[in-house]
């Protein structure tokens, strides 16, 4: 049974993840042949071909994959130490926060000045938001519902702060920020790359080992502590490394709605529930529909490239919306 | 084994325990009882090093409670709260298996000696055949089962269960019961537990505790603390205390008119 699932996460999931790598590398409005595509990928062949595949393609590929790892997974960690199956980036306020910085950014022009602002002001925002919850939700004596209480607060009101900025501004800068609300792989800053797949990648391990503390702590306080798990540490450990994780993200290349919600809810009919599995699971599982997203944006309306943030939004609200279904049919 | 002195505890200024001291042996079948609000349930956590703010002192085998690493303590005792979380959809067996928590390495990752210990545990409580299900989806008493089976399988000699009838019919709970006093016999564990039922109380324990107001009333064998003064006191009611004919036990029938 255990092996069975870790072929799904450790071998299908990585194969289904490097066909539809190959294919987004290959399709776009070029027509770069796959072989050639994979001869530029070890900068072999045509000049102008290995500009396009190496520079423009595959760093956007990544940059992807990164971003829908870290949704999944952390979705899944927050649906886990809240037990509450609507917990993700948005519900917790994070990208509420994220959304403010970046459209102070861009109407107050400083975007215009330098790209790096962009992601700066976006991390703060984030960073605000993380730290507000963390007072009234994590310090002290943990509370689930007072964390998701003040992460609901801080996304409406940030988001209301958004709107009246965008009522008040004259600026172009109004536009540019409705293109990073709802995701942007298309201009984000290259040299952050590196750290947020370091920072990605780490955090991510981290948190797949620490599956059983995760679930350990999801039978409650009592029992936890009972059972020698100290919550209080564990939790604001687990807790600010999501943060982190998900703030990096997010500042880099805006927001992308659905993937840490609805991720962990499919990978679950796979893997079951047990975080050891089901944090791997939807880290694969969140590149794989991200990757998949992000080339369906550039197909859909070809030569138009739409956000992948709205991609997401409707195919995982209406996938979602059938899971729903089906598992109020099976209950009855 | 277990020795409480002079603890006075409290929530908020309210003190809810009052220099309540006394001694639980080894092997004892160790019921607590008193009114709602007694103290009960916060004796429980002081006992389990769960409410860490009292004056006084716990021992267990001599040493001092406060003196234990919580890993430690997590292998010489086990808790089992009134209400647990079981909402998310884990297998019965996976949600056994959180039991092992405090023998598994940094990475947690279950060895054969944790495997068994849940084997064991789901085989004495007879639900090795709900290994697989989810449990979301288990009835009141096997949840109930599920949970003891978890506790069994921490492997520890000191039980605690706090109310762990509440809400069963009285089928489900003599059937719990039972369970709790054969690990108590043949397995040799120490159980203590809170109780609401005067007579389950009077019928499987060996020791028993009456709280009043946070005050210890009375502590000893049930014949000793089943006495209708002390009841009628304590629960501000009248009641007869009787004999039961096959077990030889005391029982607490209440009275509704007194002409």
């Amino acid at each position: 049974m255990l092996n069975r699932r870790m072929i799904f996460i450790y071998v299908l999931m990585p194969i289904l993840l490097f066909l539809v790598f190959f294919f987004s590398l290959t399709y776009g409005l070029s027509g770069i042949s796959l072989i050639d595509a994979l001869s530029a990928l070890f900068n072999v062949g045509d000049e102008n071909i290995i500009t396009i595949i190496r520079s423009i393609r595959l760093k956007r590929i990544i940059m992807v994959c990164v971003t829908g790892a870290v949704l999944g997974g952390s979705g899944c960690v927050f649906q886990a130490i809240l037990k509450n199956p609507l917990a993700d980036p948005f519900t917790l306020g994070i990208s509420g926060g994220a959304a403010l910085g970046a459209s102070i950014a861009f109407i107050s022009g400083f975007a215009a000045v330098a790209s790096f602002f962009t992601p700066l002001f976006a991390f703060v925002g984030a960073a605000l938001s993380v730290f507000t919850v963390y007072i009234f939700g994590v310090k002290g004596k943990f509370d689930s519902n007072i964390m998701i209480l003040s992460g609901v607060i801080v996304s409406y009101t940030f988001s209301s702060v958004v709107m009246l900025m965008f009522a008040l501004s004259q600026s172009t800068g109004v536009q540019q920020s409705f293109m990073w609300l709802t995701g942007n792989f298309s201009t984000f800053d290259e040299r952050l790359m590196p750290f947020v797949v370091t920072i990605g990648a780490v955090g991510l391990v981290i948190l797949s080992l620490s599956g059983n503390i995760i679930d350990v702590i999801s039978l409650g306080r009592e029992k936890s502590e009972t059972l020698g798990n100290n919550i209080e540490k564990n939790i604001k450990i687990i807790f600010l490394i999501t943060s982190l994780l998900i703030a990096s993200v997010v500042s880099v290349c805006g927001i992308i709605g659905f993937v840490g919600l609805m991720i962990p809810h499919i990978m679950r009919n796979f893997v079951g529930t047990r975080s050891m599995l089901l944090i791997p699971a939807s880290v694969f599982g969140g590149a794989l529909f991200l990757l998949l997203c992000d080339t369906l944006s550039k197909i859909m309306f070809a030569p138009v490239v739409i956000p992948p943030g709205v991609i997401t939004s409707v195919l995982g609200g209406v996938f979602l919306f059938f899971l729903l279904l089906r598992a109020k049919k099976s209950s009855i | 084994m277990i020795q409480i002195k002079n603890i006075y505890a409290g929530y908020f200024g309210r003190e809810v325990l009052k220099n309540v001291s006394f001694d639980v042996k080894q092997k004892d079948f160790f019921g607590i009882i008193g009114k709602n609000g007694a103290g009960k349930s916060t004796l429980l956590k002081i006992f389990s090093n769960l409410l860490k703010s009292y004056k006084g002192d716990v021992f267990i085998d001599n040493k001092n409670l406060e003196s234990f690493k919580s890993k430690e303590l997590a292998k010489r005792l086990s808790f089992l709260p009134q209400y647990s979380d079981m909402s998310m959809p884990f297998s019965v067996f996976e949600f056994v298996m959180f039991a092992r928590f405090p023998y598994m390495n940094m990475f947690k990752i279950p060895s054969k000696n944790d495997s068994k210990a849940v084997e064991k545990a789901m085989d004495f409580l007879n639900i090795t055949n709900l290994s697989e299900r989810k449990i979301t989806e288990l009835s009141g008493g096997e949840k109930q089962k599920v949970l003891i089976a978890q506790v069994l399988a921490q492997e520890t000699d000191i039980i605690i269960f706090d109310e762990p009838t509440s809400h069963l019919d009285i089928g489900s709970q003599n059937n719990i019961l039972k369970l709790l006093r054969d690990l108590n016999e043949r397995h040799n564990k120490t159980i203590i537990l809170t109780l609401h039922d005067l007579n389950a109380a009077g019928e499987f324990c060996n020791k028993l505790l009456l709280l009043e107001n946070g005050f210890v009333c009375r502590c000893g064998t049930p014949e000793e603390v089943l006495n209708y003064k002390d009841i009628e006191r304590v629960y501000n009611t009248t009641v007869v205390v009787k004999t039961n004919p096959i077990s030889n036990r005391p029982y607490v029938i209440p009275v509704s008119k007194i002409n």
